[in-house]
């Protein structure tokens, strides 16, 4: 029972600083900060369902795009009062993933992989071509989120919002994966033959991890779509899956500390390096993911235990992949 | 049939497989009891590996059935054969390379958790966990890898890997025991340590069933043999009467001046 309170404390000394940032940032860099955020809660989940239960799967922004689509319909085209329509986003989100699931994850590797595409792409498709209800390829713009208590949310207010999302995302997979759950995951991805014979339904673990990360990537969606009060097909392309991708594999697959590093290193180096190389780093990307793919498979985090392993022995906080 | 406390926990009547024209099992019946040690043995393509397979739950038999504490479990699925309290070894180790020790063996506990997934996200598995986590490191320590327990599983020996084998497979608490093969690729010594600890496992009260080829290993541990040839049981009884049956020497080694060896305990 001691161990756990400096946890707790870490916890609250987390949302204590990812809160005050926002106030101390300008307004350009405060944009950068709350959409760094959403996509470390993206990958977040991301890496729990290709690095963890080891579905690869390429509909997570579809997911995500499913939640802002789903809150903004349904709260300014459908009348439905916000709160309502944020969870009804969110429900439909877990309802559809479910629906993708139980046929889907009966599919391995490269077909789960083709399969959760064409759902991506049919999504992109569905959105551009949904006339008057999602606004078709300029998608749904100008609408504004209502005060809250009598309170206009700032820019820097509904960082706040994402600090929350941010913690409550993490929070739900740390502990998902540090429980009979986690553990059933990796061991269907291991070797599910061993996993079905110690009583592991293989087939329920899979729908859940897939479900579940589908239905945060949604509440992530949800969130973003008053960010900058407009959505539109162009943010939830296909091509964002692989760049979640290239996050977690530079991180370190199954590692939650490294898909927030990956995710911190490939969001903010097209800021860094665009004074050196201008539009080219794309091919920075590339360089970085051959690199680790060829050299270091286990990504900053197996560098960061190579690091640790050399102070003195202290084990991995978490589990290896 | 009943399943009376003196019933068998395990019995087949009539299991039968065809692959095609080819009778695998035929009219195969078998009992097993608490406690006891049966080994199933017999040359290659005798049936044992699909028998083994039937009621592991890999695939469904032709016709007749398997009957678990008198209900029927033929056709069940390898989840819910081992929801029930059958567990198995495989005979070419498969761990979950990337799991430590510890959670491949807490993975053969998977059914013994007790909270659900709500449990799990608001906090209330703790207990349940580190319950697990002790009856699992028992598990280890009972199998003889408690000084490898921080050991990256793909660093462990062949041996070792199938002590591992064991002990995730004991952390379900199985009322039976499926070894597959188990001696296969061990030394000498570890074939011993790993006689005792099948003897340990039957001395808690947990039916085995053994498959295996190595009758040194097998006829001194085994309470009970039953012996199959093209897919037809020709013998079951004691090692001691086995041995000495005629039509076990001559299926299992074709040539009856063979039969000396196999009384001198040699390997076939």
């Amino acid at each position: 029972m001691l161990g756990r309170m400096p946890q707790a404390l870490s916890w609250v000394a987390a949302a204590a600083a990812l809160s005050v940032i926002p106030y101390l940032l300008t307004s350009y860099h405060l944009d950068v900060y709350r959409l760094l955020l959403l996509w470390i809660a993206l990958a977040l989940g991301y890496n729990f369902l290709f690095g963890v239960a080891g579905q690869i799967a390429f509909s997570h922004f579809a997911f995500y795009g499913v939640g802002a689509y789903g809150v903004v319909i349904l709260w300014s085209k459908l009348g439905v009062p916000l709160p309502l329509a944020a969870a009804g986003a969110v429900a439909i989100c877990a309802a559809l993933a479910f629906v993708v699931a139980v046929p889907a994850t009966r599919l391995e590797g490269f077909y789960l992989a083709l399969a959760t595409l064409a759902f991506g792409q049919l999504f992109i498709v569905m959105i551009t071509e949904g006339g008057d209800l999602t606004g078709a390829a300029a998608g749904i713009q100008r609408y504004a989120l209502p005060p809250i208590f009598g309170h206009k949310l700032t820019a820097a207010d509904y960082a706040l919002v994402i600090v929350a999302l941010l913690l409550c995302t993490f929070a739900i997979l740390w502990r998902l994966d540090r429980s009979w759950f986690g553990r059933a995951c990796r061991a269907v991805r291991d070797n599910s033959t061993s996993a079905a014979a110690m009583g592991v339904d293989v087939a329920r673990i899979k729908i859940a991890a897939f479900t579940l990360t589908s239905t945060l990537a949604g509440a992530a969606g949800v969130v973003y779509a008053f960010l900058g009060n407009g959505i539109a097909p162009t943010t939830f392309d296909v091509n964002f899956s692989f760049q979640l991708l290239f996050m977690i594999i530079v991180g370190g697959l199954g590692r939650h500390l490294g898909a927030i590093l990956g995710t911190i290193l490939l969001y903010l180096a097209p800021f860094v390096l665009e004074p050196y190389v201008g539009h080219h780093h794309p091919l920075v990307y590339g360089l970085l993911m051959l690199g680790v793919i060829l050299f270091q498979r286990e990504g900053l985090m197996g560098i960061l235990d190579a690091v640790r392993r050399r102070l003195g022995g202290v084990r991995p906080v978490e589990q290896a992949p | 049939m009943s399943a009376g406390p003196n019933g068998p926990l395990l019995a087949a009547r009539g299991l039968t497989k065809r692959f095609g024209g080819l009778v695998a099992v035929d009219a195969l019946d078998f009992e097993l009891s608490p406690g006891e040690i049966l080994g199933l043995i017999g040359p290659n393509g005798a049936g044992k590996t699909t028998t083994f397979n039937m009621i592991a739950g890999a695939f469904a038999p032709t016709s007749g059935e398997i009957r678990f504490a008198g209900e029927r479990i033929e056709g069940q699925p390898p989840h819910e054969i081992a929801r029930r309290g059958i567990m198995r070894t495989f005979q070419h180790n498969m761990p979950f390379a990337s799991l430590s020790i510890t959670d491949n063996v807490l993975v053969g506990a998977h059914t013994k958790f007790r909270g659900g997934l709500g449990a799990v996200l608001v906090g209330a598995a703790r207990r349940d966990e580190a319950e697990n986590r002790r009856r699992a490191e028992e598990m280890i320590s009972f199998v003889g890898l408690g000084d490898q327990i921080r050991t990256p599983v793909t660093t462990l020996s062949f041996g070792q890997g199938r002590l591992l084998e064991v002990a995730r497979a004991l952390a379900g608490e199985p009322k039976v025991m499926l070894f597959d093969e188990p001696a296969a690729g061990l030394t000498p010594s570890e074939c011993e340590r790993l006689s005792g600890i099948i003897r340990g496992i039957a001395e808690r009260g947990i039916a085995v069933l053994l498959i295996e080829h190595d009758m040194r290993f097998l006829l001194p541990l085994a309470h009970r043999v039953v012996v199959l040839n093209f897919g037809k049981k020709i013998a079951d009884g004691t090692p001691e009467k086995i041995r000495d049956d005629p039509a076990v020497v001559g299926a299992y080694l074709g040539e009856p001046t063979a039969a000396g060896r196999l009384v001198a305990g040699g390997r076939p």
